[in-house]
């Protein structure tokens, strides 16, 4: 009889696991924007490389903007990224402590203000103790502050939190904010991983499905050191999706080419015997299965990249294109027609420099207000934050220095 | 929502801490305690683990332990508390051997052996969830109700969210499980080759 009363539960409990199964959304598709057409400018080419100051060149393009984000008095920074307002201004996140790792790590942020170029004093968004209250559970160290905005319209901060160990041993969380990023909700743990949530870590910004939801481009380096797509339903991961295995590939940075096919580049971390370039992961459903391909011919040193789409269908890359070593940074641009990846700006470079006194150029994150330009932020030499803007019409300009004929030079650079 | 999870996920912890030291308790007395023994001594324990002491203590001991150990599944749960009853049927070897067995099989491809990732299953496949309820079933037919209830207890957990994870797997297992269950084959292989030597002492042809 007690057999029969046990059977009859489990009838129950599976009816109500298929409707639960039922329930959950469908699969969608990438969000996306159709890309402007590239205009085709037929002004004389500029001198690109100029000095990093707001003054105008020979034909009346301001060079970019360089601003330093605000200093907290700690020792070491890192981890930058930033997000547009829905003012216009844009917010800055990044964390900062007496190293990196420490106890006294917080994560910060501060806004930009376009008009007068300037920087808000810092504010702390999150720091351990709060992090632990929140999600009841011991926190040792805080880390990779990533923004995203949800579809309606609130903020959404996720953050590494690690318990034991080092960032090896990391968890996501994140909090959401209602008001811009003025003041956050009690953090949530999203859980990703079987082996007790650890080593799930986020760096590149997310990318939105067309039902609202949020795809999250994360990566595990335990055991393995690979990426993982996470489907996010506002704090809770509700599907995820492999993007590589084994222990070459981390840190996924992804572009959405259409409904349902996205590229992801990673920042390689392959043996010392392996092949250093960017590897490529391909999704032809939408993020629902991804296939490893050929590496993009760009020089990968195991350090962070960063890219964008403007909204004429160029992208743009920043990364250490070198084999070894942080201490050259560049700006690089797709040519559209080619695809080939030309260096369009070097943003850093200290090669001339002995080796003990190169700096480290890190951890490169870009956004774009309207499309158009581009903000960069990245970790100089691990005691500040730089901040890059380029402005629309400057971008225009390197894009039409591209070279287009496959009988120029720099046409096979990185194609 | 969030603040109601995480309580509940520290009463889970502070009883289940509590159920384990009633357990090992238990081994050094010589008499069975009574049940309402066990729920007071239950009680009691899981309260030190529940409040923080102060002390430089910011939290309270089962949230420092839900660090160390995340969230145990509802499987590991029920079969600890459910152990406290009195009369309880202990789980079955073959039980463990499964749970070693899956085990085997899971955590290597679920921390990233291939691009074949089975822990994504248990986020709505239908072909999983069918598995887990043959599995349930199973241990229905091997005459292990226990196994029966606490498998649907643990869907029904999953169907309402009950903890931070979406993921089906989470609720069925988790390292803890496997440890124990890896300890008693282990020590259910010594005790047979044991038992096997002494018989074969005592029956030795003379």
């Amino acid at each position: 009889m007690s057999r029969v009363i046990a059977l009859c539960f489990l009838f129950l409990a599976a009816v109500i696991g298929f409707l639960h199964i039922d329930s959950r959304p469908v699969w969608a598709p990438f969000a996306t924007n159709t890309p402007a057409p590239a205009e085709v400018e037929l002004e004389s080419p500029v001198n690109l490389k100029s000095k990093n100051q707001n003054t105008p060149n020979k034909v009346g393009i301001a060079n970019p903007i360089s601003t330093w984000l605000p200093e907290t008095g700690a020792a070491s920074v890192h981890a930058a990224s930033l997000i547009a307002l829905k003012d216009g201004a844009i917010r800055a996140f990044w964390f900062a402590g007496s190293r990196e790792g420490a106890a006294d790590v917080v994560i910060n942020s501060a806004v930009f203000d376009p008009k007068s170029s300037s920087w808000s004093a810092p504010t702390v968004v999150m720091d351990r103790v709060s992090a632990e209250k929140g999600l009841s559970r011991y926190i040792a160290k805080l880390g990779n502050p990533v923004p995203a905005r949800m579809s309606d319209g609130r903020l959404q901060l996720f953050f590494v939190t690690v318990s034991i160990g080092g960032w090896a041993g990391s968890s996501i969380s994140s909090v959401i904010s209602d008001d811009e990023g003025l003041t956050w909700k009690n953090p949530q743990r999203l859980i990703s991983s079987p082996l007790v949530n650890l080593s799930t870590l986020v760096k590149s910004p997310s990318v939105l499905f067309a039902d609202g939801r949020l795809g999250l481009p994360a990566y595990h380096e335990w055991i393995g050191r690979f990426g993982e797509f996470l489907r996010i339903d506002a704090g809770q991961v509700i599907d995820k999706r492999r993007m590589s295995s084994g222990r070459s590939a981390i840190q996924p940075l992804v572009f959405v080419n259409d409904a349902q096919d996205a590229t992801a580049y990673f920042r390689q971390t392959r043996g010392a015997s392996q092949s250093k370039q960017v590897p490529v992961s391909q999704t032809q459903n939408a993020g629902q299965s991804w296939k490893l391909t050929t590496d993009l011919a760009i020089a990968n040193p195991n350090s962070a990249l960063t890219g964008l789409e403007l909204n004429n269908g160029t992208r743009i890359l920043v990364l250490n294109n070198i084999e070894t070593g942080r201490y050259r940074l560049v700006l690089m641009m797709s040519n559209s027609k080619s695809g080939a990846w030309h260096t369009v700006e070097v943003l850093e470079d200290d090669e001339a420099l002995p080796d003990d006194q190169r700096k480290e150029f890190s951890y490169p994150y870009l956004m774009s207000v309207d499309g158009n330009d581009a903000h960069l932020v990245y970790t100089w030499d691990r005691k500040k934050i730089r901040h890059r803007y380029f402005s629309g019409a400057w971008l225009k300009y390197a894009q039409n220095q591209l070279p287009i004929l496959p009988t120029d030079p720099l046409y096979q650079e990185a194609k | 929502m969030n603040n109601l999870m995480q309580t509940v996920a520290l009463i889970e912890m502070s009883l289940t801490c509590a159920a384990l030291i009633t357990l090992l308790l238990q081994k050094t007395f010589p008499q069975e305690f009574s049940l309402s023994t066990k729920v007071l001594l239950v009680f009691f324990i899981g309260n030190l683990f529940y409040w923080p002491f102060g002390f430089g203590m910011e939290l309270p001991p089962a949230a420092y332990l839900r660090a160390v150990i995340g969230d145990l599944s509802i499987v590991t749960m029920l079969l600890l508390w459910a152990s406290l009853l009195p009369g309880g049927k202990p789980a079955p070897l073959t039980f463990k051997f499964a749970i070693v067995f899956i085990a085997i099989g899971f955590y290597p491809f679920a921390l990233g052996f291939s691009m074949v990732d089975p822990y994504a299953w248990g986020y709505g496949s239908i072909v999983f969830f069918i598995a887990v309820l043959f599995f349930a079933l199973v241990c229905g037919l091997a005459n292990w109700n226990k196994g029966v209830w606490i498998i649907a207890i643990a869907i029904l957990a999953w169907a309402a969210q009950w903890h931070e994870s979406a993921n089906l797997w989470d609720y069925l297992l988790d390292p803890l499980l496997v440890i124990w269950a890896l300890i008693a084959l282990i020590g259910a292989f010594y005790r047979k080759r044991r038992d096997k030597a002494r018989s074969g002492y005592l029956f030795r042809p003379g």
